[in-house]
C-alpha cells in the first residue's frame, strides 16, 4: 500500500503479519508473533496488555528502534522494515517522537537542552531551536524557571513533561509513548495523559503502550495484546 | 572527578612522552653536532703502539751523540732504556707510506716520527716534582747530572697539521714553520714554554744530538705539555735520532667521510692486519659518544613507551566511558542521532581531555626536561674510548666541544605543537573503539535492559 492509498484511507500505520522473536538462552521469546493492524491518523491508540505481552516491542518496531524478523510495516508512507543507515536515522528524527517510561532524558543537559537536542541533530539553528524548545516546554506546562534545570532537579512528572516536549521537537506525525505513567503517581499520570490527548488536536497520532486500564480507556482505539498477538480490537 | 583523574594520568604520560621527545631531540642535535666535526682522518701506527699513548712513545735520547738514543717506542712503562724491555715493536717505513698513498680515495698522507730528548742541549720547561711518581722512568745511564724530564721531539712532513699530533690549537707566536723544501733542513719550531725556559728566540740555534738546529718559529698550544715540545722536519728527525726510513705514525686523509671505512680496510690489507693499528676518527667518536647514543636510545624508548601508555590509558578510559554511557548512546540514537553524531560527541570529549592533558604535559616539559637529560647522561656508563687511542680520543673529544654530560636541553614553544599533534593522535586512537561500539548499540536493546 503506497503513501497516497494509506493517507486516503486515513491510516498512518499499517502492519501485516509482523514477527519479532528473541532468543533468551535456550528458549525463544515470541514477543511479536504475527501482528497485523491499521492505525488511523490523528487518533490516540492504546496497546494494552500485561507486562511481557510484547507491546513495548511492537512500539519499538513502529519507532524503528528494532527490526522485525519478518512481516510488513509502513508508517506514514515509509517501509520501516527496510530502513537502515541515514534513512533510518531520518525516520527516527522526523517521523516519530518517543516518550519512555523512565523518561530517558540526558542527565547532564538541562530541560531546555534536552528539548533542543533533536532539533540540533536536524541541523536547526540554536536560536530557533531555543525558541521552539521554550515554547514546547511551556506548552507541556513546565514553568520557565525550570527550563534550565537538569533532570535530577525535576520531579517525575516534570521530567515526563520534558520528555513529551522533546518528542514533539521536530514536529513528528506520530508520538510513541511506552508506559508514560508507570513511574508517576496517579494524579500526575492523569495530567500526562491529558497532555498526550491534547496532542491529538494537531492531527497527531499518539500510540500508547500501557498495562493501565484507565489510561487505555482514554484512547480512541485499543489493541489488546497477549503473548505477542493482538487478541482484540476496540474503538475507532 | 573521573574526567579530572583521567586528565591527571594522561598529563603524566603525555608529559613524559614530550620530555623524552625533547631530550631525544637535544641528544640527537648534540650527536649531529659532534658528528659534523668528525674528520676523514685515518691514523696508522705500528701494532700495539696505540695503547701507550702518543706522548709516551719514542725512546729517550740522552744526548750522548747521534747514536746515543734508543728508538724502542711504545713501551707503556716508560722504561725505554731497560735492555730487557727494548725489544723493537714493528715500525712503519717510508715504503709503507708509499703503499698507503697508492690506495684509492686517499687524498694525502702525513708522517711523523717522535723521540724524547733529554740531553744537555735543551732543558725541559716541565720540572719533575719532588717525590714524583716512583714509577717514573729512571734517568738514563750517562745522562750526566740529575734526572731531567725528556722533551718531545716530533719530526713531521706536515707541520700544518699539528692538531693531528695531539697539539691542539697550535698557533705560531713568532717566526714561521718549515715547508716541503726544508724536509732535510736543520730547523726547529719550538714550543713557547721550551723557548722561554731556555731563553731562545727565532734565529737562535740549539744543539740536539750533535746537530745544530736553527729556531725558525715559536708556537703556543695553550697547554704546558704541548709547549714543552718541538717540531723538526721528518727526514732531519730520522737522521738525528738514527731512525732512517722509520715513522711512528701516518695520518691518512680520505676524500670523503663515506670512504673512510674502506680506506681503513684497504690500509689493514696492504700493511697486514697484525702489523698496524688503524683507527678512524669515526671509531673514536663512536666510542666517545657511546653514552650519549645510549641516552638517546633510552629517551627514544621512553618516548615510545610513554606514548604507548598514553594511548592505552585513553583507549581504555574512553572505551569504559562509552560502555558506562551506553544508555545515553541508546537515547541519542532513539531520538535521531546518527552513529557519526554520537561518535563525534565522544570524540570531542576525548579531544578536550587529551588536549588539556597535552598542554599540562607540555608545561611540565619546561622545568623537567633538563633534569631528565642530566639523569639519563649520569647513568653508570661513562665516556670512554678504551685504552685504544686515548690521546687521539682526547684530542677529538676536545674538538667535539668537551664534556658530553653538559648537553643543553632547550625547550622551544614548538613543544605545544607536538603536544597538540599527540593530543589529536590520541583522540583519534581513542575514538576508534567507541565508534565501533556506538555502531553496534541497538537502542531497543539498551533501553530495554537499562
Amino acid at each position: 500500500m503506497n503513501e497516497q492509498t494509506e493517507a486516503s484511507n486515513g491510516y498512518i500505520a499499517v502492519a501485516t503479519d509482523l514477527i519479532k522473536h528473541f532468543q533468551s538462552g535456550p528458549s525463544t521469546v515470541r514477543a511479536v508473533n504475527g501482528v497485523s493492524f491499521r492505525i488511523p491518523s490523528g487518533r490516540i491508540v492504546a496497546i494494552r496488555g500485561a507486562s511481557g505481552c510484547g507491546k513495548s516491542t511492537l512500539l519499538n518496531l513502529i519507532g524503528a528502534l528494532d527490526k522485525p524478523d519478518s512481516g510488513e510495516l509502513r508508517v506514514d508512507g515509509v517501509d520501516v522494515t527496510r530502513l537502515t543507515g541515514a534513512p533510518e536515522v531520518a525516520y527516527r528524527r522526523r517521523k516519530v517522537g518517543f516518550v519512555f517510561q523512565q523518561f530517558n532524558l540526558i542527565p547532564h543537559l538541562s530541560a531546555l537542552e534536552n528539548v533542543v537536542l533533536p532539533m540540533e541533530l536536524e541541523g536547526d539553528s540554536k536560536r530557533a531551536s531555543d525558541e521552539v524548545a521554550s515554547a514546547l516546554l511551556r506548552q507541556v506546562g513546565l514553568a520557565d524557571e525550570l527550563h534550565r534545570r537538569r533532570p535530577a532537579k525535576l520531579s517525575g512528572g516534570e521530567q515526563q513533561r520534558v520528555a513529551i516536549a522533546r518528542a514533539l521537537a521536530n514536529n513528528p506525525p506520530i508520538i510513541l509513548a511506552d508506559e508514560p505513567t508507570a513511574n508517576l503517581d496517579s494524579k500526575t499520570g492523569r495530567l500526562i495523559i491529558d497532555l498526550l490527548q491534547a496532542l491529538r488536536r494537531d492531527d497527531r497520532t499518539v500510540i500508547i503502550a500501557t498495562h493501565d486500564v484507565d489510561v487505555a480507556a482514554k484512547a480512541d482505539a485499543i489493541l489488546e495484546m497477549s503473548d505477542g498477538q493482538i487478541v482484540s480490537r476496540s474503538g475507532g | 572527578m573521573r574526567g579530572a583523574l583521567l586528565v591527571g594520568v594522561l598529563t603524566v604520560s603525555v608529559g613524559l612522552a614530550l620530555i623524552m621527545m625533547t631530550v631525544n631531540g637535544a641528544f640527537a642535535t648534540r650527536l649531529d653536532d659532534i658528528q659534523s666535526q668528525v674528520g676523514t682522518s685515518v691514523t696508522v701506527r705500528p701494532a700495539g703502539s696505540f695503547g701507550g699513548g702518543f706522548f709516551e712513545r719514542g725512546g729517550d735520547n740522552n744526548g750522548g751523540g747521534a747514536n746515543g738514543g734508543s728508538t724502542n717506542g711504545g713501551n707503556n712503562s716508560g722504561t725505554s732504556t731497560d735492555p730487557a724491555a727494548s725489544s723493537q715493536p714493528a715500525t712503519l717505513k717510508d715504503q709503507d707510506v708509499n703503499e698507503v698513498t697508492a690506495i684509492s680515495h686517499v687524498v694525502s698522507v702525513s708522517s711523523q716520527l717522535t723521540a724524547r730528548y733529554s740531553g744537555t742541549g735543551l732543558e725541559s720547561a716541565v720540572q719533575p716534582r719532588q717525590g714524583a711518581n716512583p714509577a717514573a722512568p729512571a734517568p738514563p745511564a750517562g745522562a750526566g747530572g740529575g734526572f731531567r724530564r725528556a722533551i718531545l721531539v716530533t719530526g713531521t712532513d706536515d707541520p700544518a697539521s699539528l692538531a693531528a699530533l695531539g697539539v691542539q690549537s697550535a698557533q705560531l707566536t713568532s717566526g714561521r714553520t718549515f715547508d716541503a723544501s726544508e724536509s732535510n733542513a736543520d730547523v726547529a719550531v719550538l714550543g713557547q714554554a721550551l723557548a722561554d725556559h731556555n731563553g731562545l728566540k727565532v734565529g737562535d740555534t740549539v744543539p740536539i744530538n750533535g746537530t745544530t738546529f736553527q729556531v725558525i718559529g715559536i708556537f703556543t698550544s695553550g697547554t704546558q705539555f704541548g709547549d714543552n715540545s718541538l717540531f723538526v722536519p721528518l727526514t732531519t728527525a730520522q737522521t738525528v735520532f738514527n731512525r732512517p726510513g722509520e715513522i711512528d705514525q701516518a695520518v691518512v686523509k680520505a676524500d670523503t667521510a663515506s670512504d673512510v671505512d674502506q680506506v681503513a680496510t684497504d690500509i689493514r690489507q696492504a700493511l697486514g692486519q697484525s702489523n698496524v693499528d688503524v683507527v678512524t676518527e669515526q671509531t673514536i667518536f663512536q666510542a666517545i659518544t657511546a653514552p650519549l647514543s645510549d641516552a638517546k636510545d633510552s629517551s627514544r624508548l621512553g618516548m615510545i613507551a610513554a606514548l604507548g601508555a598514553s594511548a592505552v590509558i585513553i583507549l581504555f578510559s574512553i572505551g569504559l566511558v562509552a560502555r558506562q554511557r551506553v544508555k545515553e548512546i541508546g537515547i541519542l540514537k532513539a531520538i535521531g542521532a546518527s552513529n557519526w553524531h554520537v561518535t563525534a560527541q565522544l570524540g570531542v570529549e576525548t579531544a578536550v581531555i587529551s588536549i588539556t592533558a597535552a598542554i599540562l604535559g607540555a608545561l611540565a616539559t619546561f622545568p623537567l626536561a633538563q633534569k631528565v637529560a642530566n639523569g639519563l647522561l649520569s647513568s653508570p656508563s661513562t665516556p670512554t674510548g678504551g685504552r685504544r687511542g686515548q690521546a687521539f680520543g682526547a684530542a677529538v673529544a676536545g674538538r667535539a666541544g668537551g664534556v658530553l654530560g653538559s648537553v643543553n636541553v632547550a625547550v622551544s614553544p614548538e613543544i605545544f605543537l607536538y603536544a597538540l599533534a599527540i593530543a589529536i593522535g590520541l583522540a583519534l586512537v581513542a575514538t576508534v573503539v567507541p565508534a565501533w561500539y556506538v555502531g553496534r548499540v541497538r537502542p531497543a536493546e539498551v533501553l530495554r535492559y537499562e
